[in-house]
């Protein structure tokens, strides 16, 4: 590499190799940033440890379609309300018998009164390993299998917070360089567009919007998405989203827009376009990276907020929000039906989390990134 | 109506543009048998109230209230405060049982005197009543409620449609309705209608028809209550938060013959709570006295174990079903409506709705007489794939429409996964409840089949076979007839049976006809009637509750230990 230089032109190693032969000592050789950054993260096991539980949640929510065929023997959607599994070699009912029951004869009362008790059908608890593969985390209302919708909504979670992640990244940062390089009138309409995104609260402004796309879906500009696609949720978050990434970053480009190595760039005739995405976007792309962690995380979480309140992900598709949303009926009696996708949340979350800071302080210390909103 | 759900029924729009070709005769629903499967059957009815009176009677409410404007309510919430607010010329009798569905007058002196063509109905106003302010009520304020209605875009005003000159009246909005007289020297009204109408008694004892004064505003008046005749009246009420209902100081239960209870409580604080455990937490604490809502069935065991004798399971006149459209393909083909008539476990859903309910493949709920238990389609998968194979139809892509409240998702993603399952390919469609019963209704939305429920607007067949399967009333906006069943033999049964003056065996045998005609057709797979349950705290003496066959708990009855 040092060779190759020599022959081509003069960088920092090439000068560090020639003092150190002409001083006798041992070249010192230059590191690139982002191998400095490789190297301190590296550095940093708690990082890596977290980045191994996401790559964890990726593969068992990869493995869905294996583990919902091969162990549990149903679908993510399959109802089995009456049916009967074994538990420890007893049959037990997917969801139990309910309401107003005689006393005596166990059958129903069409009235109540003094022989007739009032109880609710209940969903399996989990077998845990005891039920051959079926119903490891319990069953919900509909017979269904929680275990296999966890990881079937772990999918679509993650999804949604990666897709809309990428595509809200994608404006911000377009967005962010053509405010932050060209200012004037230009600047100025894309913050008043980012001012009014920041006008709304962002749960607020994504249930307005996932509400209206979910009855008729979204039908303008040649795009066709039907309403109950993911692709909702995803476009939702990540337009939502766009002004808290893209003014950070125009703030970045701001301040890049003022060095000297721009203004050489410029001033050897460079292209807005060349210096925008040859000069201004490499000097960003350590915090779009810190960005894109924290994001995805944060998407995970507004997902399963607005899954949650029915803006999101749309029944019978899950996802965990709208599993956490299935189970706060029965949280009493079958806590694992939202307990399992809320640990879920906060697995994933605080892994991304813990890593992106990680990958922050690796790629630059100095830097303050952090999402507010 | 819907209870928990509030829904705004609107006879409004579709009613008036199909024009209420109602016929029948006089006198109509006062034989009817309506009967609630609930542990009412206590008549509170009586002028005085037995030394039972008590301050204040607390409820933990939910959030359907969608007006308390007699005019404009349209939901049990709403209809089950103002029942003892309002009260119109005639209205139903307070008791539990069967006996709850006897018209008795209230205002109104008598019950009418019916001309012999059952087109003109005479009433006449009892003598020296006043509103809550001290007002005389005067026979002209009947007119000009019925008027109101219109004025203020009733969802009430499609009962009213076969009133001779109503229809003009409601597209002017100016002048009178031709078709009411009133005489406020002598109290005497008249009403003429275009033709015969058997339940139109039941209709005058809607809370649509209950007077408020002539010179009421033409706007909505919820929060600014207008003068009352009932036992109570609204002292105040802040929408989402509170309503207070008070004695209604001119209010005298002797001049009602013992029709009008004075009611229990001087007082009743409404608390509208949100959320079902909350509301629940609030009266098991002693904060309220009674919980209006659900109990979760989370909380349904440990309730019961508890506090077993405070919570009372009832049965209101309802049926949950999915609706068909057979407009639209694949629901067109009548093996498919089959189909998916016998693909659904009833006993499935029922037990996804927590077990309290009944299933059913009947129109009409087991609480008519006119009820007969059909059986037409037993759970049979196989038979259901072989009926989608013979139909052709396997493979046509469905989409099934939902709410997104309360159980009733969970309804639709087990009808997703059973079309699925016989050769369908079904997606699911939950949209805002806000808007569902609108877009469903809406002949532009093609809507193949969804969830619908029907809570008794009046204790009388035609609520149910006339309002959502008649043929002759389907409206391209604000359509209730969801299946857009349209059927001759169906139609023509229906109109020749509004004819009939009562309901007698033969004729309620003849209903049962039409809820046998309509399974044979399937436009609907109906699968439940549900139950709900009241729940009260330890202080309510509950000899004394009585359940309504229409609107429910009679909160009036109630009596504290």
């Amino acid at each position: 590499m040092a060779q190759q230089a020599t022959e081509t032109e003069f960088t920092l190693d090439t000068a560090a190799e020639l003092a150190g032969a002409e001083q006798g000592r041992e070249t010192i050789r230059g590191r690139s940033p982002w191998y400095l950054a490789w190297r301190r993260l590296r550095r940093n096991y708690v990082a890596f440890a977290f980045l191994g539980v996401f790559v964890l949640v990726l593969v068992a929510c990869g493995l869905a379609p294996v583990y919902a065929s091969h162990v549990a023997h149903t679908g993510p959607n399959s109802n089995h309300v009456l049916e009967q599994v074994k538990v420890n070699g007893h049959l037990t009912s997917v969801v139990s018998a309910g309401g107003l029951i005689d006393k005596k004869t166990g059958k129903s009362c069409s009235v109540s009164g003094p022989g007739c008790v009032l109880i609710s059908a209940i969903p399996i608890g989990p077998t845990w390993f005891s039920g051959g593969g079926r119903y490891v985390l319990g069953g919900d209302s509909n017979g269904r299998d929680v275990a296999v919708r966890l990881l079937y909504g772990g999918r679509n979670s993650l999804i949604v917070g990666i897709g809309s992640t990428a595509i809200c990244i994608f404006f911000a940062i377009i967005l962010a360089l053509l405010s932050g390089y060209f200012g004037g009138w230009i600047d100025f309409v894309i913050t008043r567009f980012f001012d009014l995104f920041y006008a709304f609260p962002v749960v607020l402004l994504g249930i307005a919007l996932g509400s209206a796309l979910a009855i008729n879906g979204f039908h303008h500009f040649g795009v066709n998405i039907e309403s109950g696609s993911i692709w909702i949720p995803t476009l939702v978050i990540s337009y939502v989203l766009i002004p808290y990434i893209g003014r950070p970053l125009r703030g970045l480009v701001l301040s890049l827009r003022e060095k000297e190595f721009v203004e050489a760039a410029i001033s050897q005739g460079a292209s807005p376009l060349r210096v925008m995405f040859s000069e201004l976007l490499p000097n960003i792309t350590s915090s779009v990276l810190v960005f894109f962690t924290l994001i995805i995380a944060n998407n995970i979480v507004l997902e399963a907020a607005l899954s949650f309140l029915g803006a999101g992900v749309q029944p019978p598709t899950a996802s965990w929000g709208t599993l956490i949303s299935d189970g706060q009926n029965l949280i009493v009696t079958r806590p694992w039906l939202a307990l399992a996708p809320g640990i879920a949340i906060v697995l994933t979350v605080l892994s991304l989390n813990v890593f992106g800071d990680g990958l922050r302080d690796a790629l630059d210390p100095r830097a303050k990134v952090k999402i507010e909103h | 109506m819907n209870r928990r759900h509030t829904r705004k029924w609107l006879f409004t729009a579709a009613s008036l543009a199909v024009g209420l070709a109602l016929i029948a005769s006089a006198c109509g629903s006062s034989g009817n048998k309506t009967n609630t499967s609930g542990s009412g059957g206590t008549t509170s009815g009586g002028t005085a109230s037995g030394g039972k009176t008590f301050a204040n009677f607390r409820l933990a409410y939910d959030t359907g209230i969608d007006y308390l404007d007699p005019g404009l309510s349209y939901t049990v919430e709403g209809w089950g405060i103002m029942w003892n607010v309002y009260l119109p010329l005639v209205g139903y009798k307070h008791a539990g049982g069967p006996d709850g569905a006897t018209i008795v007058p209230y205002l109104a002196k008598d019950l009418p005197k019916v001309s012999a063509d059952a087109k003109t109905y005479n009433f006449t106003l009892r003598s020296g009543l006043k509103y809550s302010d001290g007002t005389p009520v005067k026979a002209s304020d009947f007119a000009a409620t019925i008027e109101r209605d219109f004025k203020v875009d009733s969802p009430g005003v499609g009962f009213f449609g076969n009133i001779v000159g109503a229809d003009t009246f409601g597209k002017t909005k100016t002048g009178h309705i031709s078709g009411i007289t009133t005489d406020d020297k002598t109290g005497s009204i008249t009403v003429k209608l275009n033709s015969p109408q058997g339940d139109f008694l039941n209709i005058l004892a809607t809370e649509f028809a209950a007077l408020v004064p002539a010179d009421s505003p033409a706007k909505d008046q919820s929060t600014t209550p207008m003068p009352s005749t009932g036992p109570y009246m609204i002292k105040s009420y802040a929408p989402n938060k509170k309503a207070i209902v008070v004695r209604n100081p001119n209010f005298d239960a002797s001049q009602f013959d013992g029709n009008v209870p004075s009611g229990n409580p001087d007082m009743m604080t409404v608390d509208i709570i949100g959320d079902d455990t909350v509301a629940l937490q609030r009266v098991i604490s002693g904060q309220d006295d009674y919980d209006f809502h659900q109990l979760p069935p989370d909380r349904l065991a440990s309730t019961q174990q508890k506090y077993g004798d405070q919570i009372k399971v009832y049965t209101p006149a309802n049926t949950y079903y999915f609706f068909m459209n057979v407009r639209v393909a694949p629901f067109d083909n009548l093996k498919v409506r089959q189909a998916v008539n016998y693909a659904i476990n009833r006993e499935a859903l029922v037990r996804i709705y927590g077990g309290l309910a009944q299933p059913t493949e009947n129109v009409l709920p087991p609480t008519y007489p006119q009820y007969k238990k059909l059986n037409m389609y037993p759970y049979d998968l196989a038979k259901a794939k072989k009926l989608i194979q013979e139909s052709g139809q396997a493979g046509a892509e469905v989409t099934v429409w939902n709410h997104d409240r309360g159980t009733d998702p969970k309804a639709t993603a087990y009808l997703t996964d059973v079309l699925n399952s016989i050769g369908l390919k079904a997606k699911e469609k939950v949209i805002n409840s806000a808007v569902y019963w609108t877009t469903v209704g809406n002949q532009a939305t093609k809507a193949q089949i969804g969830f619908a429920d029907w809570f008794q607007d009046y204790p009388h067949p035609l609520d149910w076979f006339d309002v959502l399967l008649n043929g002759d009333r389907i409206t391209e906006t604000h359509n209730n007839n969801y299946a857009n069943f349209d059927d001759k033999a169906v139609n023509a049964k229906i109109e020749s049976l509004k004819k009939e003056p009562a309901l007698t065996d033969s004729v309620n045998a003849d209903w049962a006809s039409v809820d046998k005609m309509v399974d044979e057709q399937a436009p609907w797979a109906a699968f439940m009637n549900r139950q709900f349950t009241d729940f009260f705290n330890a202080d309510m003496d509950l000899s004394c509750y009585v359940n309504h066959v229409l609107y429910q708990f009679d909160f009036q009855s109630i009596c504290k230990k």
